[in-house]
């Protein structure tokens, strides 16, 4: 990171020197990719799991040596949150040597930020934002290489209804873009799976008391919590606090090491986890990875969205690498569209709207107060 | 009525008991500085999670990684409650010396101190963000297996429950004695009922009001610690809290002791129950929209503002 600062003020310093045609140290030309997420705020850790991926990804290609530019990561703070969003969105328009953006991370960020990328003809790619709707609103340089909440919803309702055989189930979302985005394709599935469903929805608090009372009411076989760690382990302390001893379960958006730690291992073995992402740590594919995120960042493991943020920086630094050592906002939009790179989560290959091809839902599962992966969700109710 | 209220109506009781014993021990800070100053203390909320904060890291710091148990769980939660207790007497003091002791030096007007406790409010939560990060910090593990103690009708009542229950009452008692049976309570009321002629009586008015600080801070301190074994705690832990305790400080008359601890318990179960019956989402609606009420009938609060005579 040193080195990279270093970079970042001799490239700052010759820009104000030479006045715009920015290089480094070593001659090159500097191009920079963007990368917006929460990086401060109640859920940063996903957010700093997404930069650290991006990171990586620079730190590597950097090292390789074989770019005709030096890349360089700038962030942007959004918070996680819609009206933080356009802001940090605007930081990054605003910097002219930003090419790219890998972000923003969640949905309702994301949905606010997109049209200032659109019209700034910027290229953005989420690792994360799952809302099911974000690429059908027009926004032209928007891609993402995730599946949507309908591809996890479907798939978390099946692996209820088919694996665990639940009759019953609660379906709590805490009312933000990503939350409610992910119950109503978890409802919908269930009820075609032939399952009771009971529906609730609550803003982010810290007391989940009265809610906890009123799902024991319901007497649901499985609980599942459509939001993000912080508050689904409060919930889940909330609920194991009321002896409740059914299936707890909650999406990517609390698929965190946080949310062990912050509901205490106690209460979160057992709970389950569906992500439409891979565990960069236990999968051999992601073994180079692992060592390089390890290198890059201090010794940190890859969390949440880590990888995902490593293939779009990797799928982006590919597409830049074919347009010479000044690359443009729209030649890389336009390059983007037929991007075909295989990373270690998947195949990155978008539709015209800038979905994902390539579909794919894990289970995870806390097991002595740590995560696992059970497989992905079509192995599993095989 | 939704189905499963009857069901749930005992269990509903014991969680707004147990989250209400928590406003009323908060709501103490703030209504025993409005009894002596006539000052809304909206920086008591920090005072809170600062205790908060000092009795999770210390217990932190000094807890080993797995689930205490026996002798060493009361020891740990007795450890949490006297430095979450020390940790908001601190704050407490600080933030007199600082944001009103000045002011009143300078006999400056009361909305100087309105804005001077909301700067020092947004300072205090900023401050801890800067320090302790912007992220929920739990304890390392529970410091007890919670599980439940006995049964009251068909209500499970847990040990967490009683922890918290045991402890504020005493915290109660303690504070309705010495308000009302030592020579410092006597101080605290005269100073309350005529802060000139106690001076002229030969009590130390700066000293006494100081005491006061610090023994809401002490309350909050503790509650905070409390609260935190629940709900972690977080730089933004003190604003609802804070306000849910001003509520009912209000609701059962602000300056007055007893108003609180009833006002607190009110609320408390008033939250309880409109979560269940109509959303939680709509808990703290329910809560202000009793309170206006109240206000309507009762405008100066259930029991009536008098610190100075009664307690």
């Amino acid at each position: 990171v040193g080195a990279l600062v270093a970079v970042g003020l001799v490239s700052a310093l010759s820009l104000s020197a030479c006045g715009g045609s920015s290089s480094s140290s070593s001659g090159k030309p500097v191009v920079t990719i963007g990368f917006q997420g929460p990086l401060s705020g109640d859920n940063a850790q996903l957010g700093i799991n997404g930069k650290n991926g991006v990171q990586t990804a620079i730190t590597e290609a950097n090292k390789k040596g074989n770019l005709p530019f030096t890349l360089k990561l700038q962030t942007s703070d959004d918070q996680g949150t819609p009206d933080q969003g356009p802001t940090a969105a605007q930081r990054l328009i605003d910097d002219k040597s930003v090419v790219a953006v890998i972000g923003p991370m969640f949905s309702g960020a994301t949905k606010a930020s997109e049209p200032l990328f659109s019209a700034a003809n910027l290229l953005s790619v989420s690792p994360s934002a799952t809302n099911p709707t974000l690429t059908t609103l027009g926004f032209t340089t928007f891609y993402r290489d995730i599946p949507p909440d309908n591809v996890q919803g479907q798939g978390a309702a099946d692996y209820l209804a088919k694996a665990l055989k639940a009759k019953t189930v609660f379906s709590l979302d805490d009312k933000s873009d990503y939350g409610t985005g992910l119950s109503s394709v978890l409802e919908a599935q269930l009820k075609t799976d032939g399952v009771t469903v009971t529906h609730d929805g609550i803003n982010p608090t810290k007391d989940y008391t009265s809610e906890a009372d009123k799902i024991l009411a319901a007497k649901p076989a499985a609980v599942y919590y459509s939001g993000y760690y912080a508050e689904f382990a409060l919930l889940a302390k909330a609920l194991k606090g009321k002896g409740f001893s059914g299936v707890l379960m909650s999406g990517d958006g609390s698929n965190d090491d946080k949310y062990i730690q912050q509901a205490s291992a106690d209460v979160a073995n057992g709970t389950y986890l569906t992500c439409p992402c891979g565990d960069a740590n236990t999968d051999p594919k992601a073994a180079d990875f692992l060592a390089a995120y390890k290198a890059d960042n201090g010794g940190v493991t890859p969390g949440t969205y880590s990888p995902e943020a490593f293939d779009a920086a990797n799928a982006v630094i590919s597409v830049l690498q074919g347009l010479g050592s000044s690359p443009s906002r729209s030649q890389v939009a336009n390059a983007f569209k037929s991007v075909n790179y295989q990373g270690i989560t998947k195949q990155l290959k978008f539709t015209p709207t800038g979905e994902v091809e390539a579909k794919v839902v894990y289970i995870y599962q806390v097991k002595d107060g740590k995560r696992g992966v059970l497989g992905t969700t079509a192995d599993l109710i095989k | 009525m939704p189905v499963g209220f009857a069901a749930q109506f005992w269990q509903l009781t014991v969680d707004g008991t147990k989250i209400g014993a928590l406003y009323a021990v908060i709501a103490l800070g703030y209504t025993l500085v409005y009894g002596v100053l006539q000052l809304i203390n909206f920086a008591h909320s920090e005072v809170f999670m600062f205790g908060a904060m000092g009795g999770v890291l210390t217990v932190r710091a000094v807890q080993p990684q797995t689930t205490a148990s026996g002798f060493g769980s009361v020891l740990l939660v007795l450890v949490g409650l006297v430095c979450g207790a020390l940790a908001g007497a601190v704050a407490a003091f600080v933030l007199e010396r600082t944001a009103y002791r000045p002011l009143r030096r300078r006999n400056a007007p009361k909305l100087a101190y309105l804005i001077s406790a909301i700067g020092a409010s947004l300072f205090g939560a900023n401050l801890a963000g800067k320090l302790f990060g912007r992220q929920n910090i739990p304890l390392n593990a529970d410091l007890f297996r919670d599980h439940t103690l006995f049964h009251i009708f068909n209500a499970s009542v847990t040990l967490q429950t009683v922890v918290i229950l045991v402890t504020a009452v005493a915290m109660l008692v303690v504070l309705d004695r010495l308000v009302a049976g030592t020579k410092l309570g006597a101080s605290i009321r005269a100073v309350a009922q005529d802060a000139d002629t106690a001076s002229l009586m030969g009590v130390n008015v700066e000293r006494i009001i100081v005491f006061t600080f610090v023994i809401g801070g002490l309350l909050a301190g503790a509650g905070g610690f409390l609260y935190a074994l629940t709900f972690n705690a977080s730089w933004n832990m003190g604003f609802i809290p804070g306000v849910k305790a001003f509520t009912a400080a209000v609701l059962g008359g602000i300056g007055n002791v007893r108003g609180a601890v009833i006002g607190g318990l009110g609320l408390g179960l008033i939250e309880s129950y409109g979560g269940f019956l109509f959303s939680a989402a709509y808990k703290d609606v329910i809560a202000f929209l009793v309170l206006v009420l109240v206000l309507l009938i009762r405008p100066s609060g259930l029991l009536g503002e008098r610190l100075g005579r009664a307690a």
